[in-house]
């Protein structure tokens, strides 16, 4: 049982400091039991949210040494292990009130945004004093959001939430899907439209929240989702759907990426105006883009796009694997082998 | 050992400096490389956005060029083209509605994909395959003594980590592990493991250029003398557009950005000619003063 150093973020703003205390403690104690024990028996001033201890009330997320994490699923020994230290602070991207609690109402807000309940269709209204009945298939489809205990963990994990307001964040994103794909649902295409305005495409896919959530809802995942439906069901709208959708039709000319004609494509004339200064310094640095020649068998990814270059369908969606393998779709199927 | 060569489009243009000190890093470490002048671009992280099938089935051609000429490996120097050649074979395994109608396409055009090849980037099979840091280190001609070294990874290298299956996704050692056996100091920093805001360039510059200026000033508020990247994508956001970066964050940056194989071609002996690193949009002058390399020709 090795003594082990925690090194916690304390104080409110303007007076922050780092302490640190020792523990002798057992290597699987949870860090939350281990930071209560500095409040118990060392400083009683030591200020953190926690309630159920097991994994679902989602109070006692915080950054152990940078990961965000929840406190009381995260032992002590492997992170004390691959650090020699424990570092202890703040949920990131979000008003620190004093110590490890802060502020989350930014976080509440976006989800409250996104109209975290059904809305019904008007034309189509669910039965009164019914239940409705849906296909497991349909369930399928929304498996891993209702696991969220919206603890924030991606939230503070996101780059994208930490340098623009406007991104709607992980935790919405994801919740949103669920009610996109719910068959009660009346809002689809509401939905979509809503999170066009540049903050579904601010995602950046670096899976930060995918590797911090405790769930495995796996955030990005299910935006990569919601980007495919946008492109699937709205086209090239704006910037980001119109840059996805571009992308693929620019590679099957020559195979490679034509950088010029994608920039155009997805900046406007207007916008390539702003990228000449920059052309200009590349150039004179030897980097200048020029178009690739195309590649040798261009006609076999023809062939391929003419087979696949088609809709895909918003039904039978395919999905991102990760945690769907469990689901349905991604069960190698009972015939053993293609369907 | 032999590796079919997947340059990616960037290292093929804009990016060329990270194809010439590939090729003169792998020929010093006996790696040889096999050039496929068929092999198509990966998707970029955008083609499987508007169509998932398509973007798996054009990688599944990739992969199964190099399979058709029995090499096992496909070796990538982009951390975005690691990520969509290893999402193909991920679906490609568990996805059997996807893999149906993606084999039938490749029977069409006279190819058969069996997960023969495994897509490894450039650090990978330097650690996994070549002898780790240690092989690395006995190679080491000019070491880089009192260069702090900022790795920076590339988010698609690491996560989602199911699908990459190297390193630790939010904690990883190993590009500082090969920086350490350079003779050079790795610094330790948060924004290692960080997005670079590429993906997002194109879409709203402003904080494209923010995410990147943070990262950067990361590294320059842990001392870092550089910083080094496997990515050509991480590299144009912190190279190409560091200045526009430093205005976001406002701070006037001069961080000098490595390719990861420029920073082992320096340590191997390996002239900074050959390096291409005058193709930088931020000097590495200061840098390779400090080495006592060969100065760069202007």
């Amino acid at each position: 049982m090795p003594t082990i150093p925690f090194e916690v973020f304390r104080g409110s703003p303007g007076q922050t400091r780092f302490d640190t205390f020792s523990l002798d403690i057992p290597e699987h104690t949870p860090i939350l039991t281990a930071l209560l024990k500095i409040r118990d028996e060392i400083d009683p001033t030591l200020t953190l949210r926690y309630s159920c201890r097991q994994a679902i009330c989602g109070s006692c997320a915080m950054r152990i040494n940078g990961k965000s994490r929840l406190a009381c699923l995260t032992p002590v020994g492997p992170e004390f292990r691959a650090r020699g230290k424990l570092r202890i602070e703040p949920m990131a991207n979000q008003p620190v009130l004093r110590d490890l609690v802060v502020d989350q109402g930014p976080f509440w807000q976006r989800y409250h945004s996104i109209r975290p309940y059904l809305v019904p269709d008007p034309q189509h209204p669910l039965p009164v004093g019914k239940e409705s009945p849906m296909t497991p298939e349909q369930v399928a489809q929304f498996q891993e959001t209702p696991r969220c205990i919206a603890c924030a963990s991606c939230y503070s994990a996101c780059p994208a939430i930490a340098s623009d307001g406007d991104f709607l964040g992980p935790m919405a994103l994801a919740k949103l899907f669920r009610f996109v794909v719910d068959p009660r649902d009346g809002a689809f295409h509401e939905r979509l439209l809503g999170v066009q305005n540049q903050s579904l495409w601010l995602c950046l896919r670096c899976n930060l929240c995918v590797e911090s959530c405790p769930k495995d809802v796996r955030p990005a995942e299910r935006i990569h989702d919601l980007k495919w439906m946008a492109n699937q069901e709205l086209g090239a709208l704006e910037r980001g759907s119109r840059h996805a959708i571009k992308f693929a039709s620019n590679i099957r000319e020559g195979g490679l990426l034509n950088e010029m004609k994608l920039a155009r494509e997805t900046l406007g004339l207007v916008g390539m105006l702003g990228q000449i200064p920059k052309g200009i310094e590349l150039a004179r640095h030897g980097k200048s883009i020029r178009k690739h020649p195309p590649i040798q068998g261009r006609e076999e990814l023809d062939a391929i796009y003419r087979e696949l270059d088609r809709p895909e369908d918003l039904q039978h969606r395919p999905r991102v694997p990760g945690q769907g393998v469990k689901g349905p779709t991604q069960q190698p199927s009972k015939a053993g082998g293609a369907a | 050992m032999k590796v079919a060569y997947y340059p990616g489009c960037v290292a093929q243009e804009s990016g060329k400096e990270l194809d010439m000190a590939t090729r003169a890093v792998a020929s010093r470490l006996g790696l040889e490389l096999v050039d496929f002048p068929t092999f198509s671009c990966c998707g970029s992280g955008f083609v499987d956005e508007s169509n998932l099938t398509l973007n798996v089935a054009i990688n599944a051609r990739n992969l199964a060029i190099a399979e058709r000429a029995g090499l096992s490996t496909v070796m990538t120097v982009c951390s975005t083209c690691q990520g969509m050649l290893k999402l193909a074979g991920q679906v490609l395994a568990t996805t059997p509605t996807i893999r149906s109608r993606v084999d039938a396409t490749l029977r069409g055009i006279g190819y058969t994909y069996s997960g023969s090849a495994t897509p490894k980037h450039f650090l990978q099979i330097i650690v996994e395959d070549l002898g780790g840091a240690e092989a690395l280190r006995s190679k080491v001609r000019r070491p880089l003594r009192g260069l702090k070294v900022a790795a920076f990874y590339g988010c698609h290298l690491l996560r989602p980590h199911d699908r990459m299956q190297f390193d630790d996704p939010e904690d990883p050692h190993t590009f500082e592990d090969v920086i350490r056996a350079l003779g050079a100091e790795p610094v330790d920093y948060r924004g290692r493991v960080m997005c670079c805001g590429f993906p997002i360039q194109f879409v709203k510059p402003a904080t494209a250029e923010r995410i990147a200026g943070a990262q950067i000033l990361d590294a320059q508020q842990h001392g870092a003398d550089a910083m080094a990247t496997p990515c050509p994508l991480c590299h144009i956001s912190l190279d190409t557009y560091q200045r526009e970066a430093g205005r976001q964050v406002g701070h006037q940056l001069n961080m000098p950005v490595f390719h990861f194989p420029q920073l082992v071609g320096l340590a191997l002996g390996l002239d900074p000619g050959t390096l291409g690193l005058a193709r930088h949009l931020v000097s590495t002058q200061g840098a390779l003063a400090k080495l006592g390399a060969v100065a760069v020709p202007a």
